[in-house]
This record gives structure tokens, sequence and C-alpha cells, in this order.
């Protein structure tokens, strides 16, 4: 092992520096074969990309339009994230979202007339703690029967998904041709970020970005300086030393994936108080699978989270500038979306092996 | 070391064949822009589309409004351009860049950009706007809402599937039960239309007929079609017609694995949907094509009108019934009278066709 001659700072900082290269190095080489592709497809490559660059970040309102798309992917990647740290893979953040959408929608018509901070915090609670609520029951067959959390929190989205597509279109339903909900008053929904920052100029960024990024630190803080996130990343790294140790693993496990529905569920509302104003079936682009995709990349770490947020933001807000400058079709962008996701993967997988292969050393050396 | 290497190599080399392979497949889709003949008559009238979130290539509606585009391309001269949303956040600022780039007239696809359209008309008035399936209450000069009387054409399709489920002489996967089936993708105006003309046309030739009545929930679920078409199948309908989108495909297997015949919709299935010609007896048809290219038309010789919904039907020729095809033989001279019929009852006013289950 390490001599008494090295410097405890530089490891650290040198680890770091690698754990942060390799997000880094896997979106590298995903644009470099997306490249290829669109080469192959016979389309210009660094046109392409130098539009969509210009429109995710080439002005006020195209930054706007990248903070817009980052915001529920903020979201759902701190849920995934926190439950990952925890070791529990909450796949069902999509149907907490919808359950955090559907309190939003119905709390911001029943607190009409109200003043609007007073709204913004209790929509904002109220839709935490339904996408807490909504993981809890997962999370107690997981404490309690040892029933995978993979299959219970999927089984849920099935049905939130469901219960928000019968309320749209039943009890829930408004006037008009559609199956939403009514808008919103103004008093129920989010301050769209321009009011404050001219220069986003008229974009539909709104305050849920601010939320988000504060969250991230928040969840941050939480995961390093708190008894109840130190508990957590315990249980992820070995429930049965936790237990040895004095940590209950089930009300940590409950703990955790309920924080992790928390904030999927402020994805949802987020998105009705902020973009949509209202609800309806398809108010969700998959937030909550994407959201997997982020954690994934941001290697649950929630500061990269934001990074990885804004990454996969800039990817949906630059699809339509690529399209109309480059004549590249706008699914490339799922593409190179899912290239990323696949280098990262297999760079987690490497990485499982490597530490499979040295574990199984070590045992044979015992 | 070395290992490593050959490994991240190796994963390499299979994430560009995989993703070579999914351009390749996707690559059939896509609309191919034909290079001009140099001789086309030329405007400088510009018209884009921004598709739903189906995209291009959905083999219905969005593929039906690119085919206008390309007519006036070629027949007008005009420059042409569908931008594809891959969410429903792109809606809005996919409008923007086309209307921001010059573009003269923006076709925005699908009842679901109804409030999109309202907002962004006011914002770029001197942009036309067409919206497909879209119904405006008060529209702005530049603004048309292009509809279409679905239910007429699905009229049609009722007198073809409430004869030819009594018709055992068509086909012998033909039943004695009387009973077919109709399937809707999302229960909005449109889908509506396409179920309540359906049971009008049936019933008014054949008024003991059974119909199962199902709803997806979804236009993109086809394992979910399936599902519901096997179990209409299975409780006697040998007819069944779907208003679902590519939830519809699921249906046309079910059909074509337990014995029952297959209506479609939108666009002459038999030639959108490979390999479907055994059961596809017919389709519902709206002409999204002629909509769309009339409009543009309208725009290029500077005698557009907006401010109102325009709604296609039969006697405008927006909606009709698609050749037999394959059964082109077997229908019998009864259907294709019984169809004519209906058809000059509806153009001449004789018939009024129900449009929601209000009027049924």
């Amino acid at each position: 092992m390490a001599g008494p001659t090295v410097k405890p700072p530089r490891v650290a900082t040198g680890a770091l520096l690698r754990e942060f290269m390799v997000p880094v190095v896997s979106v590298a080489i995903a644009i470099l074969i997306s490249s290829v592709i669109i080469l192959l497809a016979g389309f210009d490559p660094i046109a392409a990309f130098a539009a969509m660059l210009k429109g995710s970040f080439g002005g006020g309102r195209q930054i706007g339009e990248t903070m817009l798309r980052a915001t529920p992917l903020m979201f759902t990647g701190l849920a995934v994230a926190y439950g990952f740290r925890a070791g529990l893979f909450n796949i069902g953040a999509e149907g907490q979202l919808f359950m955090g959408g559907l309190s939003a929608a119905f709390l911001g018509i029943a607190l009409a007339g109200m003043p609007r901070p007073l709204n913004i915090v209790l929509m904002i609670v109220a839709g935490a703690a339904i996408g807490a609520a909504w993981a809890f029951i997962p999370a107690l067959l997981k404490a309690k029967v040892g029933a995978h959390e993979v299959i219970t929190t999927m089984m849920f989205t099935f049905i939130g998904r469901y219960l928000v597509s019968w309320l749209v279109t039943g009890p829930l339903r408004a006037d008009g041709q559609i199956p939403q909900t009514e808008r919103l008053p103004v008093e129920s929904t989010l301050p769209r970020m321009h009011e404050v920052l001219p220069f986003l100029a008229q974009s539909r960024a709104h305050l849920g970005f601010v939320v988000g990024v504060l969250l991230a630190l928040f969840i941050w803080w939480v995961l390093k300086y708190t008894s109840l996130g130190y508990e957590s990343r315990a249980v992820g790294f070995n429930p049965w030393a936790s237990e040895t140790g004095g940590i209950s693993v089930p009300a940590t496990t409950i703990k955790a994936l309920c924080i992790s529905g928390a904030l999927a569920g402020l994805a949802g509302v987020t998105e009705v108080m902020g973009v949509h104003l209202r609800l309806f079936d398809q108010f969700s682009a998959g937030f909550g699978f994407t959201g997997i995709a982020v954690a994934l990349l941001a290697k649950n770490n929630p500061i990269g989270v934001i990074a990885a947020a804004i990454l996969f933001g800039a990817l949906s807000a630059g699809a339509g500038t690529m399209q109309l400058e480059a004549e590249v079709p706008a699914k490339v962008i799922f593409i190179i979306q899912a290239l990323i996701i696949f280098l990262v993967a297999a760079e987690q997988l490497a990485r499982w092996v490597i530490r499979k292969g040295g574990r199984q050393e070590v045992e044979h050396a015992g | 070391m070395d290992s490593k290497l050959r490994k991240v190599l190796a994963l390499l080399l299979v994430a560009a064949l995989v993703a070579v392979f999914a351009v390749g497949c996707g690559g059939e889709d896509e609309p191919v822009d034909d290079p001009d003949t140099g001789e086309a008559p030329t405007t400088d009238v510009r018209a884009a589309m921004v598709t739903d979130v189906g995209g291009l290539g959905d083999k219905t509606f969005n593929d039906g409004t690119y085919e206008g585009l390309l007519r006036a391309e070629r027949e007008l001269g005009v420059e042409i351009r569908a931008l594809e949303s891959n969410e429903i956040a792109d809606y809005e600022p996919n409008i923007d860049q086309l209307a921001n780039a010059g573009f003269d007239v923006i076709f925005t696809v699908g009842f679901l950009m109804t409030d999109t359209t309202i907002v962004k008309g006011p914002e770029y008035p001197d942009v036309v706007f067409g919206g497909i399936d879209q119904f405006f209450e008060e529209p702005g000069d530049n603004v048309v809402g292009l509809l279409f009387k679905e239910h007429e054409s699905a009229y049609l399709a009722g007198v073809v599937a409430g004869l030819a489920t009594l018709d055992g002489d068509l086909d012998d996967r033909i039943n004695d039960q009387n009973k077919i089936a109709f399937i809707g993708g999302m229960d909005i105006p449109p889908v509506e239309r396409f179920e309540v003309g359906f049971i009008a046309g049936a019933r008014s030739v054949n008024p003991d007929v059974e119909i199962i009545n199902l709803y997806a929930g979804s236009f993109d679920d086809v394992a979910k079609g399936k599902e519901l078409a096997l179990s209409a199948i299975a409780e006697g309908a040998d007819v069944v017609f779907a208003a679902a989108g590519l939830t519809g495909n699921g249906a046309i297997t079910a059909c074509q694995e337990q014995g029952a015949l297959f209506i479609g919709v939108d666009v002459d299935q038999y030639f959108s949907v490979e390999g479907s010609g055994d059961v596809m007896l017919t389709s519902a048809m709206k002409s999204l094509e002629t909509a769309v290219f009339e409009t543009i038309k309208a725009v290029v010789e500077g005698t557009f009108v907006g401010g109102e919904n325009r709604t296609f039907g039969i006697a405008e020729g927006g909606v009709d019934i698609a050749p037999f095809h394959d059964f082109e033989d077997a229908v019998s001279q009864e259907i294709r009278d019984a169809v004519e019929a209906a058809r000059q009852d509806v153009i001449n006013g004789t018939v009024t066709v129900p449009a929601t289950r209000d009027e049924l």
C-alpha cells in the first residue's frame, strides 16, 4: 500500500479528477461515434453539433430553453441517485413524478385566489409528500418482506400513470376537446426566470430550475454531513456491516426510498406548475427514466446531477436548431443519449468486473 | 491493461455497429426529398410542418401532412421543411424556429398542438398557421383549423362491415354471430367521430348488428391493440375497425392470427402496413394531403382566407374509403351498391352522419 511519503491531499485530488474524467470522456466518445454515424447518414457532423450548440447555448432564449429541459431531469436524476446511494434502484421515478403532477394540478385549482408564495410552497411540499407516499408501499414491501423495488416501483408506475390517465379523461377533465385538467390560475404557477433575469429573453425557464439546483446542493450536504445521509450510504455500501454497526437497515431503506420518491414527485410538480400549467396524459417525456441515465452519468453525485441534467437538457433543446440548420433528423439526439448511457454503463461494468476479479484474488489468497 | 483496452475497443465497436444498424433501420421510414428535376415551377413561398411526437414515418397523419408538403414542392415549387418533435416541450420552440427562419406557412399536426397554435398565431401575424385536426374557437386571420368529417368515411366503412359480417360468401373467416368491433386509440373528438360514424353506418344496413366497442387509451401501444382485438375476436367479432394509430397495427396481427377481417384508418393501410393485404378489407381515409396542399396553394396564389375552421367531408373530397384491393373479387355487388348509395346520401344531404355519441 501507499508509503508514508505519499501526501493524502494529492491522492484525493487525483482520484476525484479520475472520477470526474470518466463521464467526460464517455460523453466525448459518444459525440465522436455520433459524428461518424451522422457522417455515414450523409450529413455534416460539424455543422450538426455547431447548430446544436447554437440551439442550446447560443443566446439567452436558448440558454433558458436548456434550463427548462434540464429542470425535470435534475429532480428525477437526484431521485434515482439518492436511491442508488442507499443501494436501491428506484426505477419507478416516473410513477412518483405522475403523482406529484397530479397533486399539483389538483391543489393548484383548489388553492385559486390564495397568495402566490403560499401556493408555491404548499404545492411543492404536497407534491414531495405524495411522491414519497407513492414510494412508501414499495419501500415497506422491500423492508419487511424483501420484495424487490425494481418490480414494485415499476408496478406503482403503471398504477400512477393509469390513475392519472383516468382522472384527466374523467373526473378532473376540463371542458373542451382535449382530455386535460383545467389551466392553473397564475397564483398557482411558478414564475418564469426572465422576469428576474431579462437576458433569458422570454424563454420558458422557470423557478423550478433554481429549486432543483438548491435541492441538489442540499442533497449533497445531507449525504455527506448528516447521520441520515451517512446511514443511507452505509446501507448502500454494505447492509450487513451496517446492521452490525447498529443501523436499522429496514428503517433506512424506507427513508431512502421515500426521499427518492419525494424528489421524483417534485419533477411532476414543477412540470405542471412551470411548463404545462395543467395536467394531461403525456405531460412527461419519460423524465423518470431519463433520470436513471442522468444519475448514471453523474455517478450518483448530486452536484454531478446538475451537470448531467444540463447536458441532457442541452441535447434536447438543441435538437430543433440541428434539424433546421443542419437538416439532421431530430431522432439523432436519442442515438447520442443512448451512446452516452451505453458508454457510462459499460465503464461501470468494466469497473465491476475489475473489482470482482480483485475480490476473488483476495479470497484465494485468504 | 492490454485486455482492458481490448474490452473497451470491443465495446466501442459493438456500440458503433448497433448505432449504425439503428440508423439503417430508421432510415427506411424517413421520407427522402427527391432532387429537383430542374423544370419545376418556382415561388418564394416557404412551407413547413411541426410533427407531433409520433414524428415522420408514423404511416398516418404526420406522413399524410408531409405528403401534402411534398406535393406543393413538386407542383408549386414551394420550399418545404419538416421539424420533428421528440417531446411535447418541442412544439413551441419548433414553431419559433420555423417562424424566425422566415417560413410563410406552418402546419401544426394533431389535436394536442391546439393550445400551442392558439398561443403562437398572434405572436407571428405574418405567418399562416394550419392546425391539422384542430378546432379554434376564435381563430385569428392568419390561422385556419383543418378538420375532417371522420364520421363520414367511418360511416361508409360501417356500411361495408355491417354487410360483410352477414356475408359468409365473402370470406370463410366470416361467422354467423353478427358481431363487429371498433377499437379506438384515445377518446378524443376525431376518434369519437370514427366510432360514431362506424356504428351509424353498420346499423343503417344491419340494425341487429352487435358492435363491440373498445378503447386502448394510447396511440402507440401495439401490444394493447393486439390484446383488445384478440378479446373482441374471441367474443365473436369477425370484422375489426381500429382508429388507433400505431396501436391499430397490433389489431392487424390479431386478425391475421385469429382469422378476422380488418378495416384501416387515416390512409390506405393496405399500402402503409406491409403484408396486411390478407385481412385489409378497406380503410377509412382522410385526405390530409389535399387539405395541406390546398392551403399552401391558396397562399401561393394570394387567395388564402384564414380566421376559420375548414372541414373536409366526402363532398369536399376530404374523406372516403379505400379500394378493397385483395378482396376486390370477393366483395359482392350488393355491398358496392350500398356503399355508393350511402356516399350519395351523404353528399346530397339525405343522410346526416352523427359526429358525437349524443347525436347517435
